[in-house]
């Protein structure tokens, strides 16, 4: 089959959102969700069609030339290689998966037309991204993913915090974007070429502190679209979207792009241990900071959401541990998890009646179909990483990495790690004791669940729990399928005794048991949230709004306030005025003249006539 | 000539200036209207000095005219004044200012 | 040297009547003054050899022009009428003085007559010269001003007329 055949992989979810838009509002309600829904799956099938062709090298293929000057070209072109099989395979499902969610989800919304296009926009920018041959590509694919984000959370834009929630998460990234940027074009300016295999291949000609620098860029523009420190702010406002908008973007997909990006440029970043050693910093600081406030939120989805900033910090720690395979292991299970818990939390707010405050539910393991439950406990172990779960290996993997690693320091980053894994669990089973445990606490009545935001849960849940076997390592006897497949590009090989390895695994057993004893010690029974300076602090997310808000957003405004009146108004508007001003004044002085008065004229008349004998009388004496 | 030619200038631009000042300064239209006959004399006073001096009958002929002109120029502006008597009420130039800008 | 002499003398007189003309408040006395300027005006033409303009301006500008400027003044009403019909120093002694001069200079110009004994050396038109010369040479000027009267009268006549009196039925 001919490779350009690839680029429907993208392509048909691009051309079902232009026809979703175009037409959607006009073809009944269901053709408009089944062109959404079969955009993606056909891209999915299609990705398992074409498993073959990522074997070995991958493959190439090219639609055309985007860029064409003078000592550039850049091609339209992907590249179809294991690491992007993989992930392409992952986004697509769980793409589909959500997308069929959504149906159910949003059955009642007007404006189907523009989610779908939205949504299926979306899946061709992330698409775009994971495919990538050149990071021109990625970078139109990096856009594109922080624009649907931007549509997706605003998407009820009539209420105004939404709108706002929308524009913080559009600014925070492009920030990292610049950086993003200033990479891309200091790298082609270093290598004459966009192309990421080339620019991989050519990694080791780079000066060691212009790849210090590189990587500091790329980590800082990874951060802003994984919500990382220190661009962070926005993901947990950005669940003012509707709750498949966020278990699609925020949980599996944009968030993880920036591992995506810094997996991909791997040989680049991984020749400075400075940039490595950031890397880790920035993931392990950011997955601590994630985990304390997610043990104060009072929402739902904010809990969730400060859970996914925390595991993308596992998976910046993976890349930074050296573990390529490590951190796609758990992009992959955490995907599936955390769909599956923003699914189900969604479900949880449709049965709470939209209440979103966790301590207004409660007792919904009695109140609410059994399904429900039994899908968001599933989600929950693998988030605390009880032994045995897909969360459990993955994390398992990332914590050996890291213990494993040469530099004593990463020592510290695992110790940061452990107590995040505690923490992990503390809070992921203190949403369940407070959701489902006891009695309900506000008798609302229930709404009617639809079917179809029940089943997608299970796929979701057995993949979650089952997924393990992805990159099962030899110890528990699987053959690290995963790390194989990667082949070449799996990162560091790590090489652990036996020993380590089991004490690693049990140590994380303690924690995550530890952690649910905790959370069952202090949830299980009905105890009000806590409202000490603490908990208000960690609620306020250790106050970063405030700081950012400080430091940026004020200095910024005094400044376009010191450029707009001070400036504008006072120096060009005034001058212009100012002038005009001075002509009107000169008018209305000259207007003085003109009194309609006979005795004015015949004295302008004589003052003439003297003027012209003085002239007369100048000529005569000359 | 029983005085220089000059001095019959002389007296004929002193008696310009004082009707010109009259015109000038006074806001009485008759007022003004004087100043003007005292002009227009002031330059018969000149036509007939210099037909003295030239000794030609043309600058008395000229004075003639110029009587004559006055007149009707005198007939016209009297009935003007008499006009604006009775549409404004007032003689004092000032209050004209219809033009005003 | 008489003649010089009665000039400056009546120069002086002309200047002072009019600048006492310019500077009343009162236009009835303006008008007084002026007429006794034209008096002074008028013996300087004879004086100059131009007895016609002499008594043209006699008789046409101090006794047509400055009397149908009287006539407007007192039909407007326009002179504050006195109260009384004392008249005190400073009124009448300006008037009198001048009054005086230009009688003592008419009565000089008529006992020496100048013109007669300066014949010859100063210009001197007669009207005959003069009206030869004004039909002769300037016939047509004279017709134009003829026709400018006309007008002059026409206009007079149409710009004065009272509306008011004529839409009432009464005759203008």
């Amino acid at each position: 089959m001919n490779q350009s055949l690839l680029f429907l992989i993208p392509l048909l979810p691009l051309v079902c959102a232009v026809l979703i838009m175009l037409f959607g509002m006009r073809l009944p309600r269901l053709v408009t969700e089944t062109l959404a829904v079969s955009g993606v799956v056909a891209a999915f099938l299609l990705t398992i069609l074409f498993w073959g062709y990522a074997d070995g090298e991958g493959t190439r293929a090219s639609l055309g030339t985007w860029l064409a000057a003078v000592g550039v070209e850049i091609p339209f072109a992907l590249y179809f290689d294991a690491l992007a099989a993989t992930m392409t395979l992952m986004v697509t499902g769980v793409a589909t998966l959500i997308h069929l969610y959504a149906v159910g989800y949003m059955h009642e919304e007007a404006d189907y037309a523009r989610f779908f296009g939205l949504l299926n926009l979306f899946v061709f920018a992330m698409l775009a991204i994971v495919l990538a041959d050149n990071l021109l590509v990625l970078f139109l694919g990096w856009e594109g993913v922080g624009l649907c984000s931007y549509g997706l959370i605003g998407f009820w834009y009539q209420k105004a915090e939404n709108a706002n929630a929308g524009t913080k998460a559009f600014l925070v990234t492009r920030v990292g974007d610049v950086f993003l940027a200033a990479a891309l074009l200091w790298l082609f300016a270093l290598t004459g070429t966009l192309t990421i295999s080339t620019i991989n291949a050519q990694a080791s000609t780079i000066s060691p502190e212009v790849v210090i620098a590189l990587t500091l860029l790329l980590l800082l523009g990874a951060c802003g679209k994984s919500a990382q420190l220190p661009l962070m702010t926005w993901l947990a406002d950005a669940m003012a979207g509707p709750t498949p908008v966020s278990a699609l973007i925020h949980a599996a997909t944009m968030v993880t792009a920036g591992v995506y990006l810094l997996c991909r440029l791997f040989p680049l970043i991984s020749l400075s241990s400075v940039g490595m050693l950031a890397i880790t910093a920035v993931g392990a600081l950011t997955a601590l900071y994630a985990a304390t406030c997610a043990l104060a939120q009072r929402e739902i989805k904010r809990v969730l959401a400060y859970s996914t900033m925390s595991q993308v910090g596992f998976m910046f720690m993976a890349v930074g541990a050296g573990s390529v395979a490590g951190a796609m292991f758990h992009l992959i299970t955490h995907a599936f998890f955390k769909a599956l818990l923003f699914m189900a939390a969604g479900c949880v707010i449709h049965l709470a009646g939209n209440e979103n405050d966790l301590f207004r539910m409660g007792g919904l393991a009695k109140r609410g179909p059994r399904d429900v439950f039994w899908a968001f406990l599933a989600g929950a172990v693998c988030l605390a990483g009880l032994p045995l779960t897909g969360g459990f290996f993955s994390k398992d993997g990332i914590l050996l990495a890291l213990f494993s690693h040469a530099d004593p320091v990463y020592q510290l980053f695992w110790g940061i790690g452990a107590l995040t894994a505690l923490l992990t669990a503390v809070y992921t089973f203190r949403l369940v004791y407070l959701v489902f445990a006891g009695e309900p606490r506000e008798h609302s009545h229930s709404h009617e669940l639809p079917g179809l935001m029940r089943w997608p849960l299970w796929p979701l849940a057995l993949l979650g729990l089952g997924g393990g076997l992805i990159n099962l390592p030899p110890l528990f006897g699987g053959h690290e399928w995963l790390s194989h497949r990667l082949g070449a590009l799996a990162g560091r090989e790590i090489v652990a005794a036996h020993g380590t390895e089991w004490l690693l695994a049990g140590l994380a057993t303690v924690l995550a048991a530890l952690g649910w004893l905790v959370a069952r010690w202090r949830y299980g029974r009905f105890a009000p949230p806590r409202d000490n300076r603490v908990s208000r602090f960690l609620l306020r997310g250790w106050g970063a709004d405030a700081a950012v808000d400080l430091l940026v957003v004020r200095p910024f405004t005094a400044m376009a306030r010191f450029c707009f009146i001070g400036c504008d108004r006072a120096l060009v508007d005034a001058t212009l005025d100012g002038l005009a001003r001075q002509t009107t004044a000169c008018g209305e002085r000259l207007r003085a003249v003109t009194t309609g008065r006979v005795s004015t004229y015949l004295a302008a008349f004589v003052w003439g006539f003297l003027i012209i004998l003085g002239g007369f009388l100048l000529a005569l004496v000359r | 000539m029983i005085v220089p030619f000059a001095h019959i200038l002389l007296f004929a631009a002193a008696l310009f200036v004082m009707g010109l000042g009259c015109v000038l300064a006074r806001r009485n239209l008759i007022m003004i209207l004087i100043g003007v006959e005292i002009m227009l004399n002031a330059a018969a006073v000149a036509l007939v000095g210099g037909s003295a001096y030239w000794r030609q009958v043309d600058g008395q002929v000229f004075v003639v005219f110029l009587m004559a002109m006055t007149s009707a120029e005198v007939a016209i502006s009297l009935a003007m004044v008499v006009y604006l008597r009775r549409r404004k009420g007032t003689l004092v130039a000032d209050d004209f200012d219809g033009m005003r800008g | 040297m008489v003649a010089s002499a009665v000039f400056y003398l009546l120069a002086a007189a002309t200047l002072t009547a009019t600048l006492l003309c310019v500077t009343r408040n009162n236009p009835v006395h303006a008008v007084i003054y002026l007429v006794h300027a034209f008096f002074d005006l008028a013996l300087i033409f004879y004086l100059l050899g131009a007895p016609l303009v002499a008594a043209w301006e006699m008789i046409i500008y101090a006794g047509a022009i400055m009397v149908l400027v009287l006539f407007i003044i007192m039909m407007l009403e326009l002179a504050p009428g006195g109260k009384t019909l004392t008249v005190d120093r400073q009124r009448w002694l300006p008037v009198v003085l001048l009054s005086l001069v230009t009688l003592g200079c008419t009565v000089v110009l008529i006992i020496l007559d100048p013109a007669a004994a300066a014949s010859g050396a100063a210009y001197h038109a007669t009207p005959r010269d003069f009206g030869t010369a004004l039909f002769d040479r300037y016939a047509l000027a004279v017709q134009v001003v003829s026709f400018q009267l006309l007008f002059a009268a026409v206009g007079a006549y149409y710009v004065g007329k009272d509306e008011s009196r004529e839409r009432r039925g009464e005759s203008p």
